[in-house]
């Protein structure tokens, strides 16, 4: 196909737009997510083209398979365009019923709309339901509306406008003016202003310099990576491209992790067709710039987000991070002038240059402009991708955006930054969503990984799982993280089972100390974070683990004794039918007694009890 | 210049030096694991860290991570630094066995070390130990992977510096594991060094296992002699065993490291079967009566002043001491001149290279590693100075360019330009190449010379599209050269090949103003031996022919094992046959001895100090190790101390072949008291001694080059063919090679050495092989004249076509060839097919 010139895209986005706010042909959104697709979003949509056939209704409805459309708790999911309305869990057997009574009899699908967990009440339109309507979407703006396969719904959403004013119209220099003025803090946790390392490497002499994408996410409880390569590959695209132009770099890769193929799917299509279309490749808007973009697939390590391992990584060695200085903007990829940077924060550099950078810093706090994209999990209603400006209170991340905890359940601390970060607790839950203000409070901003946690979750195992990760994730390769990680876990371990000594507590914090200290890389460097934040915290449940053999949050089997407490069991039976071990002996209206030899300490007892009346 | 405060000390270094480099010229020596001067630094261990007090870095960093700069007050003993060392040594030993009464790095263990003086006494963890499962890595080092403390040191230099991937680190996090894929034999040929360079014992002396603790150990500096690099070695022995060799630091020779070959090659000084008694006939006799004995053999009247006419060969493999002596009796005597060669090819090929070296050409390894550009030609270095490939590689490493010009299929461990080109068209390729990689103009503006000799260049080749690649790769990466240096070997090239080199080093020495020259040649002392011959002009093959013609009747071969050595078995035998009296000194039991009428035992270099004059002509000294005798382990009964009490020590007959000579020298009452009345100072030194360059009356000498200024011999005198000699059709090209290990003649005699050598067999072009219906593995029949000779085929792309390559191995018979470079029609070979189950 012909090199695309701006008039195409302009035409492109003209004809595209026509068709899709076009009243005659309603546009079916089909979640695609990883997410969806794992709770059969598939079969849904070949359901629902298959009856849209049958009934002859193909010409006047377009199904669509779009990215994740973020609310991956609820999948799948069908928003209908120009409509609005969102269906959730929907099944092959419900699509006869939408295409029935909605599509054809105009009437919304009662049973598969959303249901607000505080009010009860069922709601219709997409941009009613608080989990988006708290929403700023910039950097997820086309998730849910195109098909991230075709470049052409891409264009049509202003998709390589951004591209096109940069390599025309801009300077490097004009171009790292914009992204400092953005005031854009890479994405992936660090938060190092993007418009200053791209200056650095643009300054750094050399011919050979290359632009990296950081799609090696490896926070357990952190989507949002692959959540925007799946919905709009083009947009990270199109800021490696921007990028390229800034540090005068002829070649780029995308370091993407094996577990994620269906983004490397997709990104492997949006390469293609950019190619196709001249928008890679040689002498790209005939700007006389050449760039090309290889997909990097990674392993698994997650030391090889760092960017030092994941540049070793790439050039086929042990992904092993290595002290900086010199820092890759000078010395990186192949000792070459590199820039790295992280999916989420390229995906906002082609508005950054359609809209200028003063756009972009027009929402955030003081020193954190824009918007940011969190990955809710864990103890929450709203489990899902989110992206709220800076500045939002952490409270109303968790409690309007992710609409609560379940049940009736108090809320206890959220983990923000993964494993690398820190827990936050009530306390100081109106800290504001801002790289220093939650960095006060012992926890980092990190790449966006928000795990609530209710009043059910023992602080010091959850310590414990994180260190689990980490030691199981160093590289090997200094001694602090190698050994240190291994001995802070199995500190905790101890714990949990009971073993704590009171030196123990010392143990952990001399350790954790110096492991912060003396670690080689930030792996290592922030590895005790989660260990440090909740002995902050948390002091007194590792007290009650240590000195009265206790866990207050009934987690952590060793500690518990697995008997009824008579005074509060109402006899209701929940833990009997609940038992994999029929090890509860339990008769109606009698209260209830568990049988040792059979009780295999699964913990299903505890959760499945209303009354706590489990010791 | 950055200027710096360490420990209160004053102290300015080089920019770029790092602060644990900076302190070590302080004699501060920080605590270190992952840190080595030749590996460079990766900050894994953190063991190095230091506190910086004032200047442009502030508190506890890293010391091998940190370049030293202006204004830096460091406090290596801190006590925030000691307290971090301290938990970084307790983070290591956590895990550590402390199997330290088993373990043979015992005494000499870094970790021991650091442990200690970093005051980590007190073990505080009570968990488990992680433990892993070792493997076999062949018969050179011992794998014992719970000692290790994840230094990285292994495979950085096994890998990076080595070139070989088949040790690894595998796994990540506290099980990191170093070993191989799966059990075998470590594929690089300086494994051996994980030896030295592992900080505690997980890679430990395999042959030397259980055999005593470094205060043990009588310990020497040394000289490697398996090859003519004479690579420093610290030889370790034990109760007059010798039992290990380390490596020991040269910055201008081997770097810090050395072979395997050298490292395990000393066996053949331990061996049971060493002859230690004298022997007139074949029955022991003392030293003094042997002696008598020939001296009186040697008389033909009862005055002395008329002599048996005695033929003198010497060896490359003696010392420098031993070959000059020679030279003394044989002048003394009134004798022909001593030979060092049996090999004639060997003889007229280093008598060229003592002849062209000189100081405006030699370059030794450390410079070759500097080189950016290196052209060997008929050279193999992993097979015939293997730490000459590791430098080779260093050079590769910072981006020099290498190739290598010859018909054998060539293993290098770095990315190079092979060109298998037939034997006798090496140097026309040679011609060629240099005549592709220089301009005209450069050539003419470089003097009349220069320009005479680049004209008759051949500027047209042809040459298989592979090889005319590799050619113009090759060319260009001359043109960009400044500092180029080229490598030629001796063992199988012609006659003409080494003058060429020399002709060429100074056509690139005058056009880019530098250029090493680089010869690699066939034993330790080479060298020295070829001095010898080539002041003398004395050879073996006149030697031969006097013997033939029935003009001399006495041959003393000392430390040569003429049988094994030279190329035609049944004329020497002939000519042996023909002598009255075969005089043999030696320390091994080799066919020559065997024959021998009279046997005199002499020492090895670790029981006598000695000299040696490597290839670039550096003058080295090798001291002596332990005393002369028996092993106790191989005494009756290998009870200690001795049950029977002598007055001599057991086995302690032999004395240095130097000795042996002076003592001959006095039974003949030859006018050289010199030799026997004082010590080599007296007699190698100053001006009336064979050796100009021992100018200085001081033994052991300084080492050192001792190359002349300027070679006598004027450059550019050799001959260019405009064309290349065409191969010969319906024959093939035999080629006796030297091997890494089994064909060095010494080494093929140590046990791990033996084990690790591949079996024998001829490498061959494929093509050939199918046109001969041989398939790998099958056997091939040599028909000779003389006789026939078996091996099987290995088939290889990467040679020339036409050739068969055949190691020359001790226990192969290859000398029925009955030439050193034979062809054999091609209807003179045989198939045995392989037998396939």
């Amino acid at each position: 196909m012909a090199r695309l010139t701006i008039e195409d895209l302009k035409k492109i986005k003209e004809e595209n737009l026509a068709e899709f706010n076009s009243p005659e042909l309603k546009h079916l959104l089909i979640c695609g997510g990883t997410g969806c697709h794992a709770t059969g979003s598939i079969a849904v949509k070949d359901a629902l083209v298959q009856e849209l056939k049958d009934r002859g209704l193909d010409d006047k409805m377009k199904v669509v398979e779009t990215g994740c459309n973020g609310f991956c708790a609820m999948g799948p999911i069908l928003v209908v365009h120009p409509d609005g309305t969102f269906y959730q869990k929907l099944t092959t057997e419900a699509v006869k019923k939408v295409v029935e009574e909605d599509l054809i009899g105009g009437k919304t699908v009662e049973k598969f709309l959303y249901k607000d967990p505080s009010t009860k009440k069922k709601i219709a339109h997409q941009d009613d339901i608080p989990f988006f309507s708290y929403q700023m979407p910039r950097t997820l703006r086309n998730k849910g509306l195109i098909d991230p396969e075709s470049i052409d719904d891409y264009i049509a959403r202003d998709g390589y406008q951004g591209a096109y004013k940069a390599l025309i119209q801009m300077t490097p220099e004009q171009i790292i003016q914009e992204m400092k003025a953005s005031g854009m803090r890479g994405r992936g946790g660090a938060g190092f202003p993007t418009g200053l390392k791209w200056d650095f490497a643009s300054k750094s002499p050399g011919s050979v310099k290359y632009v990296l994408c950081n799609a090696d996410e490896g926070d357990p409880g952190a989507f949002m990576d692959r959540s925007i390569l799946e919905a709009d590959p083009h947009a990270v695209l199109e800021g490696m491209i921007i990028a390229a132009k800034a540090i005068n770099a002829n070649q780029g890769y995308i370091y993407a992790r094996t577990e994620y193929p269906l983004a490397i799917k997709r990104l492997e299509i949006a390469i293609q067709k950019a190619k196709e279309r001249g928008l890679l490749g040689e002498n790209i808007f005939d700007s006389g710039m050449n760039f090309e973009i290889d997909i990097y697939q990674g392993a698994g390590a997650f030391v090889c987000g760092e960017e030092t391992a994941l540049m070793r990584s790439i050039e086929g060695k042990r992904g092993m991070p290595r002290p900086r200085p010199p820092f890759p903007a000078h010395a990186g990829l192949w000792e070459k002038p590199t820039i790295l940077n992280n999916v989420e924060t390229l995906a906002n550099v082609p508005q950054i240059m359609v809209n200028g950078g003063a756009w972009y810093a027009s929402v955030g706090t003081e020193s954190s402009k824009g918007t940011k994209v969190f990955a809710i999990s864990g103890d929450v209603n709203n489990i899902g991708l989110v992206e709220v400006p800076m500045g939002t209170p952490l409270r109303d991340l968790i409690f309007a955006t992710g609409g609560g905890i379940p049940g009736k359940k108090k809320f206890k601390a959220v983990q923000l930054g993964g494993p690398s970060g820190g827990c936050v607790p009530e306390e100081h839950l109106d800290t504001l969503v801002d790289y220093e203000e939650i960095a006060k409070v012992g926890a980092i901003m990190g790449s966006g990984g928000v795990i609530v946690m209710d009043e059910s979750t023992c602080m010091v195992d959850m310590a414990r799982f994180f260190m689990d990760f980490i030691q199981e994730e160093s590289c090997g390769k200094c001694t602090p993280c190698r050994e240190g990680t291994k001995r802070l876990l199995e500190t905790l371990e101890k714990i949990c089972d009971g073993h704590g000594e009171p030196r123990d507590l010392e143990i952990l914090e001399e350790l954790s100390a110096t492991i912060k200290e003396a670690s080689l890389c930030g792996l290592g460097q922030t590895a005790p974070n989660p260990v440090l934040s909740t002995l902050r915290y948390f002091k007194d449940e590792y007290i009650a683990h240590i000195y009265d053999k206790e866990c207050p949050a009934k987690t952590c089997a060793a500690l518990l004794r697995f008997e009824v407490d008579m005074d509060k069991c109402t006899g209701c039976g929940a833990c009997f039918r609940a038992c994999p071990a029929d090890a509860v002996i339990w008769k109606k209206k009698e209260k209830a007694v568990i049988d040792k030899e059979k009780c295999v300490q699964c913990l299903t007892c505890f959760e499945k009890c209303k009354f706590d009346a489990l010791l | 210049m950055p200027r710096l405060i360490i420990d209160n000390q004053k102290i300015e270094v080089p920019e770029g030096t790092k602060v644990i480099d900076a302190a070590e010229q302080l004699g501060i020596m920080i605590p270190r694991f992952c840190y080595h001067s030749a590996l460079g630094a990766v900050g894994a261990c953190r063991l190095c860290a230091v506190k910086f007090l004032e200047g442009p870095v502030q508190g506890i960093e890293m010391s091998c991570m940190t370049d030293a700069r202006d204004d830096m007050v460091v406090s290596t003993d801190d006590p925030e630094a000691r307290a971090f060392r301290r938990f970084i040594i307790e983070c290591l030993m956590m895990n550590h066995p402390h199997d330290c009464p088993v373990c043979d790095e015992g005494g000499h263990c870094l970790l021991q070390d650091e442990t200690v003086s970093g005051g980590h006494d007190i073990r505080r963890y009570k968990g488990k130990k992680r433990t892993f499962r070792d493997q076999y890595i062949g018969p050179f080092v011992q794998h014992e992977m719970n000692r290790c403390i994840h230094c990285y040191l292994c495979v950085r230099f096994y890998q990076e510096f080595t070139g070989y991937r088949d040790l690894a680190a595998y796994q990540i996090g506290y099980r990191v594991y170093y070993g191989r894929f799966e059990p075998g034999q470590l594929e690089s040929p300086f494994s051996g060094n994980l030896i030295d360079i592992c900080p505690t014992g997980v890679f430990t002396d395999k042959p030397a296992r259980y055999r005593g603790r470094r205060w043990n150990m009588e310990r020497s500096p040394s000289v490697c002699i398996h090859c003519s690099l004479g690579c420093n070695t610290v030889a370790n022995a034990r109760y007059r065993e010798m039992l290990r060799q380390e490596a020991r630091l040269s910055e201008s020779v081997n770097g810090h490291f050395i072979c395997d070959r050298g490292r395990f090659g000393f066996g053949y000084a331990n061996l049971p079967d060493r002859p230690r008694r004298a022997e007139i006939g074949k029955n022991e006799a003392s030293w003094t009566e042997a002696v008598r004995a020939l001296a009186n053999r040697l008389t033909i009247s009862d005055g002395a002043s008329e002599m048996k006419k005695t033929a003198v060969l010497g060896s490359a493999r003696s010392s420098l001491e031993t070959q000059a002596a020679l030279a003394i009796l044989a002048g003394s005597a009134g004798w022909p001149m001593p030979a060092y060669f049996a090999d004639p090819h060997q003889s007229s090929v280093c008598r060229t290279v003592v002849r062209r070296l000189d100081e405006g050409l030699a370059v030794s390894m450390k410079e070759i590693e500097r080189a950016d550009w290196i052209l060997a030609v008929g050279a193999d270095p992993i097979n015939e100075a293997p730490m000459l490939a590791l430098a080779m590689r260093q050079a590769v490493r910072n981006g020099g360019k290498a190739g290598v010009i010859d018909p054998r299929p060539v293993f290098l461990p770095f990315d190079f330009t092979h060109l298998p080109i037939p034997r006798e068209q090496m140097e026309f390729c040679l011609n060629h190449l240099i005549h592709s990689g220089i301009a005209r103009q450069e050539a003419d503006d470089a003097g009349e010379a220069v320009a005479g000799f680049y004209a008759q260049l051949p500027e047209e080749a042809e040459f298989e599209e592979a090889v005319r690649e590799g050619i113009s790769t090759l060319a260009e990466g001359l043109k960009q050269s400044e500092h180029p240096v080229l490598i030629c070997g001796t063992d199988i090239v012609p006659l003409s090949t080494p003058d060429l080199a020399a002709d060429h080093a100074h056509l690139l020495n005058r056009i880019k103003n530098t250029c090493g020259l680089f010869y690699i040649l066939p034993g330790a002392d080479a060298f020295g031996a070829a001095m010898l011959e080539a002041s003398a002009e004395s050879a073996f093959e006149d030697l031969l022919k006097a013997i033939e013609d029935g003009e001399i009747t006495a041959l003393m071969v000392v430390e040569n094992d003429l049988i094994g050595a030279y190329p035609n078995r049944k004329r020497l035998e002939t000519a042996l046959d023909r002598l009255e009296l075969l005089i043999v000194l030696d320390y091994l039991s080799t066919p020559t001895v065997d024959r021998a009428d009279f046997f005199l035992p002499t020492t090895t270099v670790f029981e006598t100090g000695s000299c040696f004059i490597n290839q670039e002509g550096r003058l080295q000294y090798a001291e002596q190790v332990h005393a002369v005798g028996a092993p106790i382990r191989q005494l009756r009964g290998r009870s200690h101390p001795p049950r029977e009490h002598r007055d001599e020590v057991p086995g302690g007959d032999p004395r240095p072949a130097w000795r042996a000579v002076a003592d001959l020298v006095r039974a003949l009452d030859l006018d050289e008291i010199r030799l026997y009345t004082s010590g080599p100072e007296s007699w190698l030194t100053g001006s009336k001694g064979p050796f100009r360059f021992f100018q200085e009356k001081i033994y052991p000498p300084r080492e050192g080059r001792i190359l002349p200024a300027e070679s006598e011999v004027a450059p550019f005198k050799s001959s260019i063919k405009k064309e290349a000699k065409k191969p010969e059709a319906g024959t093939l090209d035999i080629l006796f090679v030297d091997r890494t290990f089994g064909a060095e003649a010494l080494s093929a005699l140590s046990e791990p050495i033996r084990r690790a050598e591949p079996a024998a067999a001829a490498f061959i072009h494929p093509k050939d092989a199918s046109e001969l219906g041989l398939s790998d593995g099958d056997s091939a029949i040599l028909r000779f004249e003389e006789g026939d000779l078996e091996i099987p085929v290995a088939l290889n792309n990467d040679m020339a076509r036409g050739l068969l390559v055949i190691p020359r191995k001790p226990d192969l018979e290859w000398q029925t060839a009955g030439a050193r470079f034979p062809r054999i029609a091609r209807n003179r070979i045989a198939g045995v097919r392989k037998e396939t189950e």
